[in-house]
């Protein structure tokens, strides 16, 4: 058995979290992980109070296990989703893009365990300081919002700035992953590309067949233009956004105009001509559909035995 | 005095000549992004001993300045 602070934390049995992505982390799939031993979450993303709260209601019906919601801080309903949070009891918050500070000691005085994404050991300091009682790493590797460092470089780093559990994120997606990260120093791993592809998980079928089919050279980020960059498989629609920011004759208005709504398409509509299919590096090794929990013990059980075995290299 | 000391964290991260910084420097201007944005106000903090909320709308020197005035009162 792999056991980390992380598991008595949050009262969960393996120590791993399912990523809050937006248009795909929804109750279904929170909860498939959740009975699975992990950490569900459901992202809160640019959606109301009202959807959310619905999708909370729904996860608490389909699991008694911790469940957490992702909350992106640059969301126009940012305000009413913090609140929410704390008036539906939700027990975990993740939070990514900006700083959670504004909201932060309304959600510890709630009793709710802030972990927010850090991109930078800087970040890993402040919001240790405000309370976040965990900090996930996230490298470049993963698929959607990125930042500069990889999860190779910044894990390590992140780990030494901060007293506070951290947890790796970013191109992880088998037991070699978890094993490598707890041995950089995590105590638990976060994954959102494996998941995408989990029976419970509800987005089109076209976004879970070219996860099980994309290789190492398949995705690409775009958008670093305007200071956001998203890495998702090489598609059209990317390639395309990717010749608009070489042209300086193109606004960045536009840009964000061609860029708008892409996510949804390719979730919710599976539109392999205009969607954006966000995805991380490692989706190469994601072969197969497997419910949530399947794919959970299957890699803790390959991290268990990677580790094990790890004593051979010392003579 | 705390324009100057600001400017000189300021112009030591950024490897440039102190006379460059005004009260009208953007931090976008002298290529400061968000994260190096947090790292200069942790040095700020600890300079002046107060603590600094990242907000959005600190785009100059000038809006950072008159931030830490205030907490300094």
């Amino acid at each position: 058995m792999i056991k980390t602070p992380l598991c008595e934390l949050l009262g969960i049995e393996y120590p791993i979290f399912q990523g809050g992505m937006a248009w795909v982390a929804d109750a279904s799939l929170a909860s498939a992980v959740s009975n699975g031993g992990g950490l569900g979450l459901i992202a809160a993303m640019n959606a109301n109070a009202d959807w959310l709260r619905k999708e909370i209601q729904k996860a608490k019906t389909l699991t008694d296990k911790p469940f957490g919601v992702n909350i992106m801080l640059m969301s126009p309903y940012a305000e009413e989703v913090a609140q929410l949070v704390i008036d539906e009891g939700v027990q975990v918050v993740t939070t990514g893009a900006g700083n959670p500070s504004q909201y932060m000691s309304r959600w510890l005085d709630a009793g709710i365990k802030v972990i927010p994404v850090v991109p930078s050991t800087g970040i890993a300091k402040r919001v240790a300081r405000s309370g976040a009682v965990a900090v996930i790493a996230e490298g470049s590797e993963s698929g959607g919002h990125v930042g500069e460092l990889t999860t190779m470089a910044l894990l390590p780093q992140v780990c030494d700035a901060v007293d506070i559990p951290v947890i790796a994120a970013g191109g992880i997606a088998d037991g070699r992953g978890i094993a490598a990260a707890l041995m950089l120093g995590a105590v638990g791993v976060q994954l959102g590309t494996r998941f995408l592809v989990a029976q419970e998980c509800s987005i089109h079928q076209n976004y879970k067949d070219k996860i099980l089919h994309a290789r190492d050279i398949d995705t690409m980020t775009t958008g670093k233009r305007l200071g956001h960059p998203v890495r998702a498989l090489k598609t059209n629609f990317s390639r395309e956004l990717s010749k608009m920011e070489y042209d300086s004759t193109i606004s960045n208005e536009e840009i964000e105009a061609f860029g708008a709504g892409a996510l949804r398409l390719a979730a919710v509509d599976g539109d392999e001509k205009n969607g954006c299919f966000m995805a991380g590096q490692i989706a190469a090794i994601v072969n197969k559909e497997q419910p949530a929990a399947e794919i959970i013990k299957e890699m803790f059980s390959q991290a268990e035995a990677v580790l094990g075995g790890a004593g051979k290299w010392i003579r | 005095m705390i324009f100057e000391k600001t400017a000189k964290i300021l112009a030591d991260y950024r490897d440039m000549d102190i006379a460059e910084i005004t009260m009208e420097t953007k931090f976008e201007d002298i290529g400061l992004d968000s994260l190096d944005m947090v790292d200069v106000v942790m040095m700020l903090e600890e300079e002046f001993d107060v603590e600094i909320e990242i907000q959005e709308r600190i785009k100059t020197v000038s809006d950072l300045v008159s931030l830490i005035e205030s907490l300094k009162k």
